[in-house]
């Protein structure tokens, strides 16, 4: 007897199940991060999100080190969680600048925002997947390493007193992990909203954040126009929101210490709104078709 | 299904001062259309307004019987589209991408996969679907995109210059596909296209616009059985029959040996006492039908 086989099914019409425009999303934040981290793409598009992660965990590893193997070694550890954010700021530097851009500055530059709006979803539903796949990234590096030496200390018997401590510990990593990378992202998307070229968004965000630093620091301290001037340094800002968050303040220097507390969350707050409704501003005007 | 897939009244559309729809008004059928105009005339445009990418500033449109302004997303679900930019990026699989555009397009991905793989197939990109876009041909991609706008099995595909930067080999397998599409797949199709002779060869329709407006609109096959005068072969100069027959009030151009007639009723029996008195020989006497490029040349006027 002879096999037959069929060769061309033809076109098929397709009566299946369809999901969601909730599920488009997901697949968009999914696909970015896949794209953002250089999966299924060359080993240089691997590099530097690689680093960037590298350099946010390598620390947490090191201090868990210390904690486990060294005779009170727990001594050699930060004085706070917060500190840490300092400690990864290159990364989160290199996250933002040089990384982060990728996930929305190559669609409209190789035409995908096109398709993209000719799905399902709709301007507002792709900047959201897209803030989420950032954000994502960002809270692997602001949240992954210090719930990590969480864990770790806690095992190592080197953790908060109490359960009382231990939560309200983890509650003040998961708050200012999260605000930091919600900072991060919509100050990212903001700046990689104003050019397809991921290259110059890349040095927009890089030396934008350079700046802010220079101008918040020299208005407020080497010019002495007023402590609030401080809150220009959006890099100082944000870390100095998240030893707020943990009850300390010392980070960016003497001006924003002594800025108050609710003004320095307002002004993340309000920032991130801004930053948001600039990104969501520039895209409603984006034409893709039309 | 309704025999009408896009139905505008009235549908406006500005930017800033520039008015690019102004009042349009035609019905899409079932089938091929060919969306036909010259540059500015408003077809990229009344895509958007069709995707639901652009709200209209005033008048109806239904596509598929849903407003796309209010039901953007679940129209667009059932949308095909294929951009006319040939930019996607060059370092993603075709299958990828186009399975990944399915899932945008609300498939599961075991769906979204098997369908990506056959669209390519169906394409003709089966044995090239795993292979790196950027390492393409311009023919491959716009077989790509005319994947990814199937894969999902959509009802209404939107073509937007199929078949630009295609060389004429390419040109006539893309336009073989999309009238295969239209007529096998039984998908309706919406080609945007400043080229009369391809919207001749695959569409069954066709809608006209110049300025912001509709200039004409309806089946081709009705437009052909109009005729347009009397086509004349002669084996001599036509001058001298063309010049006799001007006397009589009728109009007439000439290419070649051949003379085209109209404004005299009935201008067949006018011809041939002509032709006999001026002794002339006469290779052929046939209506001449009208044609997309009569009807385009009117519309835009």
């Amino acid at each position: 007897m002879t096999e037959a086989r069929i060769h061309d099914r033809g076109y098929l019409a397709y009566d299946g199940p369809r999901h969601s425009t909730r599920r488009a999303m997901l697949n968009l934040a999914y696909h970015t991060i896949q794209r953002v981290l250089g999966l299924k793409r060359s080993n240089w598009q691997k590099v530097l999100p690689a680093l960037a992660l590298l350099i946010a965990f390598i620390p947490a590893i090191v201090f868990i080190g210390i904690a486990a193997f060294l005779p009170r070694g727990e001594e050699l550890a930060l004085d706070s969680t917060a500190d840490y954010y300092g400690i990864i700021t290159g990364a989160l530097y290199l996250f933002t600048s040089f990384v982060a851009p990728e996930a929305v500055c190559t669609d409209r530059r190789s035409g995908m925002l096109g398709l993209y709006l000719a799905s399902p979803l709709n301007r507002d539903t792709y900047l959201m997947a897209k803030f989420a796949a950032v954000a994502i990234l960002l809270s692997t590096m602001t949240l992954g390493p210090p719930l990590l030496m969480l864990i770790a200390f806690t095992l190592a018997d080197a953790g908060p007193d109490g359960v009382t401590g231990w939560l309200t510990e983890l509650g003040r990593i998961l708050a200012s992990g999260a605000a930091l990378a919600v900072f991060w992202t919509a100050l990212s998307l903001a700046l990689s909203s104003l050019t397809s070229r991921r290259a110059l968004a890349s040095v927009g965000i890089f030396v934008g954040l350079l700046a802010s630093s220079a101008v918040g620091d020299g208005l407020a301290e080497a010019a002495e126009l007023g402590d609030s001037y401080a809150l220009l340094d959006l890099v100082g800002l944000s870390f100095e929101a998240a030893h707020r968050i943990f009850g300390e303040s010392d980070v960016g220097g003497p001006s924003i210490s002594a800025v108050g507390t609710w003004e320095i969350f307002a002004t993340l707050v309000g920032l991130i709104v801004a930053f948001g409704a600039f990104a969501r501003w520039r895209y409603q005007r984006i034409e893709v078709a039309g | 299904m309704s025999d009408v897939v896009i139905s505008a009244r009235g549908v406006q559309k500005s930017y800033g001062s520039n008015h690019v729809l102004q009042g349009l008004d035609c019905d899409v059928g079932r089938g091929i259309t060919g969306l036909l105009g010259p540059n500015g005339a408003g077809k990229s445009t009344f895509m958007g307004l069709i995707l639901g990418l652009r709200p209209r500033q005033g008048g109806t449109l239904s596509v598929l019987g849903v407003d796309p302004d209010r039901s953007g997303p679940e129209l667009r679900a059932r949308l095909g589209y294929a951009p006319e930019h040939h930019d996607l990026p060059g370092d993603v699989q075709a299958a990828d991408l186009v399975r990944h555009i399915a899932q945008l397009h609300g498939l599961p991905r075991r769906a979204a996969t098997e369908r990506a793989s056959d669209a390519l197939w169906q394409v003709g990109l089966g044995e090239e679907r795993f292979r790196p876009i950027g390492t393409m041909s311009t023919g491959q991609r716009q077989r790509v995109k005319m994947a990814q706008a199937l894969a999902h099995d959509p009802d209404l595909l939107l073509l937007d210059e199929p078949t630009d930067g295609l060389d004429p080999v390419q040109r006539d397998d893309m336009l073989a596909l999309i009238r295969r599409v239209g007529s096998e797949f039984g998908i309706d199709i919406l080609l945007s296209s400043h080229l009369l002779e391809e919207v001749e060869r695959v569409c069954d329709s066709v809608v006209i616009l110049t300025n912001g407006v509709v200039g004409h609109s309806g089946s081709l096959q009705e437009m052909g059985s109009v005729t347009a005068g009397i086509r004349v072969e002669l084996d001599s100069d036509p001058q001298p029959l063309a010049t006799a027959l001007a006397a009589q009030g009728a109009e007439t151009t000439i290419e070649g040996h051949i003379l085209t007639v109209t404004g005299v009723d009935p201008v067949s029996d006018l011809i041939r006492d002509l032709v006999a008195d001026l002794g002339l020989g006469l290779r052929r006497l046939e209506p001449r039908r009208t044609t997309l490029e009569d009807v385009f040349i009117e519309a835009s006027q």
